[in-house]
């Protein structure tokens, strides 16, 4: 039996097992959820999951990557219930754990394929930087409408935007560390127009989230803008030409950002724009 | 530099923020505010959909201090609200909250209303824009307009929110209109009807305008007829002052149950605009024919089984006359004349103590023209049956035909269910939410137009002509069951049935 056949046949034992009570329950998928995730980000990924909770009713697929040499594709389906308040029926979202070994890595695209739900979007978060060029990538950017990664997982950063930024022909972007400044970037819109003038921006906080803010800055502004920065674990303070700009208020959770994410749908040209920008100029 | 010439501004997800104001809430001791304004109030200031500038001010009769009104709203809102309570966002909510006890007839009692208004606009900032909501009783309705109007500010919009019943008959709405405009412009008033602040009612127009398979066959040729239901398990529930001189036809009928139906029926709007949507609905109302007596059923509870607990009929509700003549329920055939539905049966009913409670517009499709399968069929071929659930279980389904596994051709109707809860996030806003916050904004979008109300009436009234000739042998009907068998004649004189579940 094929690996897919294995994933249909224990999804469909589930699906008697629930419904045993005699209420069957509705499975109202909006997505095809696949989450790229080295092993070392799976506790995490699993967490931000259960922190979507019935948010977005999808089949979630995780692609876990392990090292090993023999080709081997292991598989385990689980439904997650969700009672909605007020309402008799619970809502089932199906999750399938994928773990590739060897050649398999590489190929994922023919695994995914068969399970994507059809006719709706496919969105996938590439846990850590993804591998720019590698076959993994490009298969499963084949089947995606929107690839959601965050840049402060990154090691190469800001140079890895320049290959983010090949990518965007071929589906929509979106970058978690850019969701996270949004608060700071409408403060500092509600500096205009006495930012306008702007030449130098000082940030306390990660380099993905700096760098992309100061990118955005000049993307906006059309010209150069210089950044400094001091490393903290989020952006907690910015200034403007020596001028402290007030608190962008309370950062939202990695399960709340990623499902802004999970709602966005096409192209976003103002971060496309922002991650050009926040290459380093070639000297 | 205005906005336009703000850069930073593309792509901030910046929702629309109403321009500060004071919402100043007439009857603010009532159950409306308790049970839903404030709860809706603290839902938009928990998402921060408020003005940063904002007050809100509770006049009612009874005598008590700000801070004993600002008491029983935490409470209120603790109990009803439908988000955790935060007292982050309860004390930006009654920062600037104010009482004034008075009754809306007395004078000096609105002046003081007009005092502390001016008070908040210089301590708050609130720029002398009001946004009021007159959850008032009928009798007092005329004299806090006027009151209001009279000490109408100079500075500022006013807007005004107008809850139902909407007058009792045509005249009596005109009247109202009038009244209303002798002090506000239309764009000014707001008529809440909070059934189309529901998520599901607006997603009947996303239904049925932004899907491409729906439109063509949403006429007289596909759609052998529509049910629309809007029933309730419950009684009165100590409102006997009101429904005495309401009935259903007043409470339901003459507001939501219409404007249910004129949503299923409008042609597609160009866009929508407050005016767009209006101009479509009220060519609906225009549209439909008075009905004839055969055609409109009218029904009173009596005692019966509820959830497996007894209750008593209507007459014997306290405040009820023993003699009471008022309906609690009523079915209805309607048409309208036009050139999608002519010869298209609308059948409508509303009551309480029913079955249970739902409300939901179902469209049932005329069946396949030649079904091949009839003589081995499992349950009978039934038509297909769109039906849109309006509360609870909010979604959509369709009823289709489908093979049941296995050998021979047997075919089953089984259902294609999209639960809205489900498929997007939980806890769907509450309709005060959204019309309080469109009202602020100004967008009449979802709000009765003063040529709708008047068509309502027009219909109601040429009804209630007809029933003012005969008296009913009330009570009629058992409680928990689907009202009396004269409705069940209604639809199966045209050889239909109503739906059961």
């Amino acid at each position: 039996m094929g690996v897919v056949s294995d994933i249909e046949r224990q999804l469909g034992k589930l699906r008697v097992l629930e419904e045993a009570d005699g209420m069957p329950e509705l499975r109202t998928s909006t997505m095809t959820h696949i989450v790229w995730c080295p092993p070392e980000w799976l506790a995490k990924a699993k967490g931000t999951l259960a922190g979507l909770a019935e948010r977005h009713p999808a089949r979630t697929i995780f692609l876990i990557p392990e090292s090993g040499r023999k080709s081997e594709v292991v598989a385990r389906a689980e439904l997650k219930g969700f009672q909605l308040p007020g309402m008799a029926h619970e809502v089932l979202s199906e999750v399938i754990q994928i773990r590739l070994r060897g050649d398999a890595v590489q190929h994922p695209g023919s695994i995914i394929t068969p399970l994507l739900v059809s006719d709706l979007p496919v969105f996938c978060r590439w846990r850590g930087e993804p591998s720019w060029g590698t076959g993994e990538l490009e298969e499963i950017l084949e089947v995606t409408d929107r690839l959601v990664v965050d840049s402060t997982e990154w090691r190469r950063t800001p140079a890895a935007y320049g290959d983010l930024s090949a990518l965007y022909e071929r589906t929509a972007v979106s970058d978690i560390a850019f969701s996270r400044t949004l608060p700071w970037r409408r403060k500092l819109a509600d500096l205009w127009p006495g930012i306008a003038t702007i030449e130098k921006l000082r940030i306390e906080g990660p380099r993905a989230d700096a760098e992309l803010i100061a990118g955005w800055l000049r993307s906006r502004m059309k010209r150069e803008i210089s950044l400094t920065r001091r490393n903290a674990e989020a952006v907690e303070a910015i200034w403007v030409d020596g001028e402290a700009v007030g608190h962008g208020g309370d950062p939202l959770s990695s399960s709340e950002l990623l499902s802004g994410e999970l709602d966005q749908f096409g192209r976003d040209p103002v971060y496309e724009a922002a991650a050009r920008a926040a290459l380093p100029t070639p000297r | 530099m205005n906005d336009e010439a703000n850069p930073l501004l593309e792509g901030l997800q910046l929702r629309r923020r109403p321009e500060s104001c004071a919402v100043v809430i007439f009857g603010a001791s009532g159950d409306l505010t308790k049970r839903k304004l404030f709860p809706a109030l603290y839902a938009l200031a928990y998402r921060k959909l408020l003005p940063e500038k904002f007050a809100i001010v509770g006049v009612a009769r009874s005598p008590q201090t700000s801070a004993k009104f600002a008491a029983a709203m935490k409470k209120a809102v603790k109990e009803h609200a439908r988000d955790p309570f935060r007292q982050d966002v309860w004390d930006a909510l009654s920062r600037g909250m104010r009482y004034v006890g008075t009754d809306f007839a007395d004078a000096e009692g609105e002046d003081r209303v007009g005092q502390v208004l001016e008070e908040i606009d210089a301590e708050y900032g609130t720029a002398g824009n009001r946004l009021y909501y007159l959850a008032v009783p009928p009798q007092a309705f005329a004299i806090t307009v006027s009151e209001i109007g009279k000490r109408r500010h100079k500075e500022g919009w006013v807007r005004l929110i107008v809850e139902k019943p909407f007058g009792r008959d045509l005249t009596s709405a005109l009247k109202l209109n009038e009244l209303l405009h002798t002090w506000f412009r239309e764009d000014e008033i707001f008529r809440i009807d909070h059934y189309l602040g529901k998520e599901t009612v607006q997603n009947m127009l996303a239904l049925r305008f932004a899907n491409g398979i729906f439109e063509p066959i949403w006429n007289r040729q596909f759609i052998d007829h529509v049910q629309i239901t809007v029933a309730e398990s419950m009684g009165i529930e100590g409102r006997a002052g009101f429904y005495e001189s309401a009935g259903v036809i007043r409470d339901i009928f003459q507001n939501h149950l219409l404007q249910l139906l004129a949503l299923t029926a409008m042609e597609p709007p160009i866009d929508f605009t407050a005016d767009s949507v209006r101009n479509e609905k009220v060519k609906v109302l225009k549209s439909m024919h008075t009905p004839g007596p055969k055609s409109v059923v009218r029904g009173q509870y009596g005692t019966g089984f509820v959830e497996g607990i007894e209750v008593p009929g209507y007459r014997e509700e306290d405040g009820v006359a023993p003699g009471s003549l008022t309906e609690t329920f009523i079915a209805a055939k309607l048409y309208v004349d036009n050139w999608r539905w002519a010869d298209t049966p609308f059948y409508v009913r509303a009551g309480k103590r029913l079955g249970r409670r739902e409300t939901t517009i179902a469209i049932q499709f005329q069946r396949a023209p030649h079904p091949p399968f009839e003589a081995i069929a499992g349950d009978g071929l039934r038509p297909n049956v769109l039906l849109i659930h309006v509360q609870p279980d909010e979604g959509v389904s369709l009823a289709i035909g489908a093979k049941v596994p296995g050998a021979g051709m047997t075919i089953r109707t089984v259902h294609m269910d999209f639960l809205y809860g489900g498929a997007f996030r939980t806890g769907l806003p509450e309709a005060y939410e959204r019309l309080i916050l469109d009202a602020m904004l100004g967008d009449a979008t979802l709000f009765t137009r003063e040529d709708e109300v008047e068509e309502q009436w027009k219909l109601v009234d040429a009804i209630l002509g007809g029933w003012s000739r005969d008296r009913p042998n009330f009570p009629n009907y058992a409680s928990g069951t689907w009202g009396p068998r004269s409705a069940d004649d209604l639809i199966h004189r045209d050889a239909r049935s109503w739906r059961r579940h």
